[in-house]
């Protein structure tokens, strides 16, 4: 190997020949001669007028120089190359499935023979002119001054380019040959009036269609200091406009539309789309430097009780309306059609006159008066939305006018929605607050003052039917007329004495002092109690519930505006008309009629009706007036239920069948809690008519009554078949109250609680009848007791009662059987079936050691038994 | 271990037979050397780079030290932006060299696949052409003149817009 290495150093034998020229050969290929590849992209760099230079160089040069991609570009990069029209011509004149390759082939040899270059011209001339125009400069018209064809030619410049492959080098051409000496006159000179431009055309509207020219061509001068001569020529250009923005103003501000106005605009427009002059036009707009002429917030505002005038507002809208208008004729006459002049305009509208004045509006509203406030951020959202639609719409606006519009709205209603929204809530809870809290109060100082007040079920009965017509009627006025429910005194019955005029709205109307001052610990206690359970149904009102709804109405009508509104806030909206109805709920629902229900579930359970003195015919009153807060509850839910319907599912606030919606869980929260306070107070109510029961049964039925025998009266009749007077009691007490909660709960609770009444009514009988002693004679009686129980639960229509009833009316007969008989009474005994498998033998026995002749039949009845069993065995 | 090496350096071996020692992040500014060991990984022995000579190389190192910390560029419209930017003044003043090594520069900026690098070359090859005849340019890059006087006519002709303008002074 260094043997091998040292040979050619040395000078080489003449063996290494082959070895040697191969070497000779690598050191000439070093030599740097750059690749193909490497020209092309040092071509790149290189602008039109070297390529072309480059061109003649060599005729691999002028191959690599001439190719049609590079030019393609150039034309590209100005804008004024179509693809799709390039394929359409390529397709028409060498057929679609030509190759590339080819068409370039076929360029090249266009520019060798002018023969072909020309066939190749006329052929364009013949099909390609109906090409598209790629500027949109096309749109504007050839100003009427410039007469010169070669003039007219550059106007038209970058217009006449045609997209043909083949053809980007001539086409090129024919531009350079037009613009660049306008380029590079202001790349040389910079920019000044003096630029070959302005020298060589005197109208402006051409001068600015060669700036726009100018403008596109200098995006293909890519070469080195591109930079400084694209400055170079925006000086220029900024230069033409300022110009030209200046006569526009001038004719704006002498009013010389149709002329010096629409002349400069469409000038501006060819030179760069008119943005400028339309933010001159914008920003220095009669409408803003006028706008105090159009109202000033003191005058909506009443400066007394800082309440809102909506029609001053109406009026400042209306007067903005007209001067809009005005300027729309002048967008109209003085703008190129194309120039969409209408939504920065109208959002200048909303940003410099109508934010600044609402904004201030509502600031002073706000320190004044937070409903105030309310009113009118609403109130004026409806009429901006009103003012907005009514406003005529350019020539040139489309159908996304209304669009705009809205969205201009929204823009001004932005910053005040978050904070209006929160404010709305937290004005309605307040309001709910100061109502409960009012209401609270005024209880509590009715309970100090211990005066209480009764209505007659009469006319608890007609306010009920009064307030559903009334909240109907609520419903369905509009927000401003807030009629006064508390004021609104309701009809007086006839017929119902002094408590007539009285009704639950004046909570502080004393309508019957205590009877008597007390006279012992234990009778003032249940005066206290007394007056606490007569005061039950006070323990929430509908009238709260009404005035608290009505409230919610209101505010969230005033919310419900904003839902119109897209996106965001029509969303944010949306929430926060649930929020209130959240917020109803709450108030209305867990503060006060949970509250009360709680409360009034309290009372019953400390009621003792032992304790209480003077019974009341009527019933267990304490029930009673439960039974009426139960009604009243039942008739708030369905109000609630009602205002639901109408006000958020009618107007599509939420969805009923969304589960997840706040509103919709808000509401079946509630209704669940009022059916558990329903169903505890029930379960208390049902405690305290049993005891009621009990001390019945103890109280109003004398041993005689089972017993006769053992009575002393001498008078007595025989055989007295008549129902007690105690189970006559039992049963007009347990009736008049089973049947008060007809109609006011639904089927299945009121049979839960008809059952449950039953069964404890059954037990309770049956208690009572171990403590009886019961004669022969005496179960005649017990049995007609028995028949009057059973109708009474015969009229609930349960059959499971109905059984207990039953073997209840068996049982009874027991005490029949002629003491001889005691077989007989021991196969009575022992037969399950004869008491539906309700009672058993052994309790049967039980109630049959409550003969009164038990210690002479006793005896035999068990040996009958037990006999039996013997026998069975 | 391996890691600890590929962040460490590299070594190159110039067609001259020299080793170069460099960074590696330097190194990657060749796209040919980084693909190289990322498809197979570090050798663990010089780099043979067999048409660049010492001198070119050395050069070509310098470029890339002072680019080490550029961006590296492959999209498209990267390729656009650079090649209508003007050559910055390091750039410039290390283009100073004579043509042959010029060309050297660009050649091994091609095969070892640097894009920027060939990019200056290329602008810095056009400056030279801007703004001289023909003639020349054939003088300077050594080409033959193969169009006969009728071609060379035409092809004036048909670019008269251009040749208008040949002559400002």
């Amino acid at each position: 190997m260094s043997k091998f290495k040292k040979v050619p150093v040395s000078g080489g034998p003449p063996r290494r020949d082959i070895l040697a020229s191969l070497k000779m050969a690598s050191i000439e290929i070093s030599k740097p001669v750059l690749p193909a590849e490497i020209m092309s992209s040092i071509l790149d760099h290189l602008g039109p007028i070297d390529l072309i230079r480059m061109a003649r160089v060599s005729k691999k040069m002028q191959e690599m120089a001439y190719d049609d991609t590079r030019w393609v570009q150039v034309l590209k990069r100005i804008g004024c190359w179509n693809e799709l029209e390039a394929r359409r011509g390529a397709e028409k004149t060498t057929g679609p499935t030509l190759p590339e390759k080819a068409e370039r082939y076929q360029s090249a040899h266009t520019v060798s023979g002018p023969d072909l270059d020309k066939s190749a011209l006329s052929d364009r001339n013949g099909y390609l002119f109906d090409g598209f125009d790629p500027i949109s400069l096309s749109m504007v018209k050839p100003s009427e001054g410039s007469t010169d064809p070669a003039q007219d030619k550059a106007l038209m410049a970058l217009n006449l380019v045609k997209s043909t492959r083949g053809q980007a080098r001539q086409e090129y051409g024919k531009l350079h040959s037009v613009l660049a000496p306008f380029y590079e006159d202001i790349v040389d000179s910079g920019g000044s009036i003096d630029n070959l431009v302005f020298k060589v055309y005197g109208e402006p509207e051409s001068q600015a269609r060669i700036l726009a020219q100018l403008q596109a061509f200098a995006k293909s001068d890519v070469t080195e200091g591109w930079v400084e001569r694209r400055q170079r020529l925006n000086t220029a250009v900024s230069l033409f406009e300022t110009a030209a923005i200046r006569e526009f103003r001038n004719g704006y501000e002498s009013d010389d539309i149709d002329d010096l106005m629409r002349r400069y605009a469409y000038v501006l427009w060819t030179l760069n789309g008119a943005g400028s002059a339309l933010s001159l036009f914008i920003h220095h707009n009669h409408l803003v430097t006028r706008k105090s002429g159009f109202g000033n917030i003191t005058d909506c505002i009443d400066q007394l009780t800082g309440v809102i005038k909506l029609q001053h507002t109406q009026a400042y809208l209306t007067r903005l309306g007209a001067a809009y208008n005005e300027e729309i004729s002048i967008i109209d006459r003085a703008f190129p059609s194309k120039l969409k002049v209408i939504s920065p305009f109208l959002s200048k509208i909303g940003k410099d006159i109508l934010s600044p004045f609402f904004t201030a509006l509502f600031d002073v509203l706000h320190r004044v008066n937070i409903e105030s406030y309310l009113k009118a951020v609403s109130g004026t959202f409806v009429q901006c939305m009103a003012f907005m639609q009514d406003l005529r719409p350019t020539q040139s606006s489309g159908d996304d006018f209304y669009d705009t519009v809205t969205c201009v709205i929204s823009e001004v209603y932005e910053q005040h929605i978050d904070f209006y929204l929160a404010e709305e809530l937290d004005f309605f809870k307040k309001a709910c607050d100061a109502r409960v809290g009012d209401w609270d109060r005024q209880l509590s100082e009715q309970a100090a003052s211990t005066e209480s007040f009764l209505m007659s079920n009469v006319n608890r009965q007609a306010d009920k039917n009064d307030f559903l017509s009334s909240f109907k009627k609520v419903l369905m006025m509009p927000v401003n007329i807030l009629p006064n429910f508390a004021s609104k005194p309701n009809p007086p019955k006839p017929g119902d004495g002094p408590a007539a005029g009285d009704t639950a709205t004046a909570p502080k109307t004393t309508n019957r002092f205590l009877p008597e001052a007390p006279t012992n610990e234990l009778s003032a206690k249940a005066a206290i109690m007394n007056s606490k359970l007569e005061g039950i149904h006070s323990l929430f009102s509908i009238e709260v519930a009404l005035s608290l709804v009505h409230a919610a109405k209101t505010s969230l009508e005033r919310a419900a505006e904003f839902v119109v509104l897209d996106g965001e806030y029509g969303v944010a909206a949306k929430h926060q008309c649930a929020a209130i109805f959240v917020a109803l709920l709450n108030n209305l629902g867990h503060r006060h009629v949970i509250e009360g229900f709680d409360k009034a579930v309290d009372h019953l359970s400390n009621y003792r009706p032992r304790e209480q003195r003077e019974r009341d015919k009527s019933g267990v009153e304490p029930l009673v007036t439960f039974l009426e807060l139960v009604n009243v509850g039942d008739l708030i839910l369905q109000m609630v239920d009602v205002f639901y319907e109408q006000e958020l599912v009618g107007s599509k606030l939420t969805d009923r069948n969304d589960f997840l919606d706040p509103a919709v869980k808000g509401k079946k929260r509630f209704e669940q809690m009022l059916d558990e306070r329903v169903a505890a107070g029930l379960h208390k109510g049902i405690d305290v008519l049993m005891e009621e029961v009990d001390y019945i049964l103890a109280t109003k039925q004398p041993a005689t009554d089972f017993n006769p025998e053992v009575s002393i009266n001498p008078k007595r009749l025989t055989m007295d078949v008549n129902t007690s007077e105690a189970a006559i009691a039992v049963v007009d007490v347990v009736s008049s109250h089973t049947q008060m909660l007809i109609g006011s709960t639904d089927k299945s609770t009121l049979d839960v609680f008809n059952q449950e009444v039953g069964l404890r009514l059954f037990n309770a009988l049956c208690k009572h009848l171990k403590r009886q002693r019961i004669s022969v004679e005496g179960s005649l009686k017990l049995i007609s007791d028995m028949n009057h129980y059973l109708k009474f639960i015969q009229a609930l229509r349960n059959s499971e009662l109905l059984l207990y009833f039953r073997s209840l009316q068996e049982l009874a007969q027991i005490y029949l059987i002629d003491p001889s008989d005691a077989k007989e009474l021991a196969s009575i005994i022992a037969d399950g079936d004869r008491f539906y498998g309700i009672l058993r033998a052994e309790e049967v026995y039980e109630f049959a050691k409550r003969r009164a002749d038990w210690h002479l039949v006793g005896r035999s009845v068990e040996r009958a038994m037990y006999g039996i069993g013997c026998n069975v065995m | 271990m391996a890691v600890a090496q590929v962040q460490d350096q590299l070594t190159l071996t110039s067609s001259d037979g020299v080793d170069i020692t460099v960074d590696r992040d330097i190194a990657d500014r060749s796209l040919l050397i980084k693909n190289m060991l990322s498809d197979l990984g570090d050798p663990g022995e010089p780099i043979p780079i067999p048409n660049v000579n010492e001198s070119v190389l050395k050069k070509v190192i310098e470029w890339c030290t002072h680019h080490r910390s550029d961006a590296p560029s492959t999209g498209e419209e990267d390729d656009n932006r650079r090649k209508t930017t003007d050559i910055d003044e390091w750039d410039q003043k290390f283009m100073q060299v004579d043509q042959e090594m010029l060309f050297e520069i660009i050649l091994a900026a091609n095969f070892l696949d640097i894009k920027a690098l060939l990019d200056v070359g290329c602008k810095t090859v056009a400056n030279m052409i801007k703004g001289k005849s023909p003639d020349e340019i054939r003088k300077t890059f050594n080409i033959q003149n193969d169009f006969t006087p009728e071609e060379e006519d035409q092809i004036r002709r048909e670019n008269e817009w251009a040749e208008e303008y040949e002559s400002p002074p």
